[in-house]
């Protein structure tokens, strides 16, 4: 389990944190969500004790991280991948990580086979790509057998492929009691691998809870034979609406002011037949990232006609 | 490959969590680990095949120039010395900052989150390897004092503890002094560049203000305490080690305990 409160950091006085507080809880994949920038690697490297909070606390398995005696045993991180000695083997990193955490050595060749770098275990790390040091790294992090995993930004630099192989594997891993939390800025990876959502955005949180119920809230499908007729109603309405292809609207109701019955009453009234209504599920967290970490109107969506 | 491997034994929801209780990383372990890390890598074996090089290179000199050299045991021993405390500090420096310079201390730090242990564990590695060195240094002076006698040289076998001492005291201090360094700057190309500037600078302040080098001059000090000299001058030795030894290692672990690791 992971718990944070109140986690805040300011750099020369600019707010790089603010009021940051997180709930994981075993059997569960959280998704650490924001564009570049937005505090999360900030927030990790406080929850594992590498940078001191200005105020917050945070507790892995009910424990600030920095009093847990043998820290690799209950949590694995993985905060860069690049952080490694260049001169040192996949194999001789692990090992180290290995002995540190009192592990037996054929630990070592087991996690090798399992994150796929069997072959590449003699080769310097240095001269490993980008994907391969992920690998290593999460294979490191799961060394010490934790029950808590804390990965900064894993997707990065691994194929397709890879990235289904590690869905597979935080999956099988919350599926046994483990505790994940994964940052990204990569939507289409959170979408389909987390359960639970945390969008930061500008060191804040702007939205958290169970995917599923982000996803419900955010915009309406709406499709009619008469478009112009039914963008005229909702204009009259002062509804903001994007026009989508085949005869279809999408509706904004994150604000909650408009709702499936709205639309239908409008419709009703302005005689506008619609053959769709519904909450739009395709790219709808793409929209949400978007409408929730958007602060200039540049980098906005297709504004509202 | 078994899923079992890769996590943690099966619980099922709702059982409450295993202690975290777990015991704590025994300070000989991480002493196994930092020895490890300190002479794992191709460089850092290269660096010690070099330590070892410059003092058999150093041994040469009271061989080879009999007559420009005293020929006594505590002057070959002397060359020992010197011979190590060329590049043996450079092998603490590295231990200390390699990590700060590849980032790996990233997952040192979240390994064991008590980082003055950690540095603890590197002092104690750099002292193991001074150890070392010293006994290698006994040997190679053994072997060119045997080359010297084979020679039929006359040799003076003024040995006696004050001078193996004063030999031990010398390579010690000279790593302790890469050991501060390299607590204090964190980054490996500094450390070793102002190992070598520093004290140099020092050296030419000194020779303008003869006064002042005495006391912080550290190849005069160190100097002192390769050659038993120690009457009159221990106050300026101590003066000396505080500055070379004392309070960039203190600054250094103040340092590391507080600095943010990114």
């Amino acid at each position: 389990m992971i718990t944070a409160t109140s986690l805040s950091k300011s750099y020369r006085g600019t707010p790089v944190v603010q009021d940051v507080s997180l709930h994981c809880e075993p059997g569960t994949i959280t998704g650490f969500l924001g564009p570049n920038g937005a505090g999360k690697s900030t927030t990790l490297r406080m929850i594992v004790g590498l940078t001191r909070p200005d105020r917050g606390t945070s507790r892995i398995s009910g424990r600030p991280f920095v009093e847990l005696p043998n820290p690799t045993r209950v949590v694995g991180t993985l905060l860069d991948p690049s952080a490694v000695h260049a001169g040192r083997s996949g194999r001789a990193t692990l090992t180290i990580a290995a002995q540190m955490a009192g592990m037996p050595t054929h630990r070592v060749d087991e996690l090798l086979g399992l994150v796929g770098l069997a072959d590449a275990a003699n080769r310097l790390v240095g001269r490993y790509s980008l994907g391969m040091r992920q690998r290593l790294g999460i294979a490191q992090a799961l060394v010490g057998e934790p029950e808590v995993l804390i990965l900064d930004e894993p997707a990065n630099g691994l194929d397709p492929e890879g990235i289904a192989w590690m869905r597979g594997l935080l999956r099988d891993f919350a599926d046994r009691g483990g505790t994940v939390l994964l940052s990204s800025h990569l939507l289409q990876e959170v979408q389909a691998t987390v359960d639970h959502l945390v969008v930061i955005s500008q060191g804040a949180i702007v939205a958290s809870g169970p995917l599923a119920r982000l996803l419900a809230s955010s915009s309406l499908l709406l499709r009619t034979p008469e478009p112009a007729a039914l963008a005229r109603a909702l204009r009259a309405a002062h509804i903001d609406y994007r026009p989508g292809p085949d005869q279809t609207f999408t509706v904004d109701v994150a604000d909650g002011r408009v709702t499936p019955e709205l639309i239908a009453r409008i419709a009703l009234e302005q005689q506008v037949p619609l053959t769709e209504l519904r909450q739009d599920d395709a790219g709808d967290l793409e929209q949400l990232f978007f409408s929730l970490t958007a602060t200039k109107p540049d980098h906005a969506p297709e504004a509202a006609a | 490959m078994t899923n079992a491997t890769m996590t943690r034994p099966d619980r099922t929801a709702g059982t409450p969590s295993p202690p975290v209780s777990l015991a704590g990383i025994p300070f000989g372990r991480l002493l196994r680990v930092e020895w490890r890390k300190a002479t794992d890598t191709r460089a850092a074996r290269w660096l010690l095949i070099l330590v070892a090089a410059s003092t058999v290179g150093m041994m040469l000199a009271p061989v080879l120039a009999p007559a420009k050299i005293d020929q006594t045991y505590s002057s070959y021993l002397g060359f020992a010395g010197v011979g190590l405390s060329i590049l043996l500090p450079v092998v603490s420096i590295l231990t200390l900052t390699s990590e700060w310079s590849q980032r790996t201390v990233l997952t040192t730090f979240t390994q064991e989150p008590r980082r003055s242990r950690v540095i603890n564990a590197k002092v104690a590695v750099s002292l193991l390897l001074a150890a070392a060195a010293v006994v290698f240094g006994g040997l190679v002076t053994a072997a060119g004092l045997g080359a010297a006698a084979a020679s039929g040289r006359e040799l003076d076998a003024n040995l006696n503890l004050g001078v193996v001492l004063g030999y031990l005291l010398y390579v010690l201090l000279n790593v302790l002094m890469g050991v501060a360094l390299g607590a204090l700057f964190h980054n490996s190309a500094a450390a070793i560049a102002l190992s070598f500037a520093l004290p140099a600078a020092f050296a030419v302040l000194g020779y303008a203000v003869s006064s002042l080098a005495e006391w912080i001059d550290s190849s005069t000090t160190f100097e002192w305490v390769l050659q038993g000299e120690w009457s009159g001058h221990l106050p300026q030795i101590t003066v000396s080690v505080a500055v070379w030894v004392a309070i960039p290692l203190a600054a250094g672990l103040f340092r590391t305990l507080r600095r943010e690791i990114n």
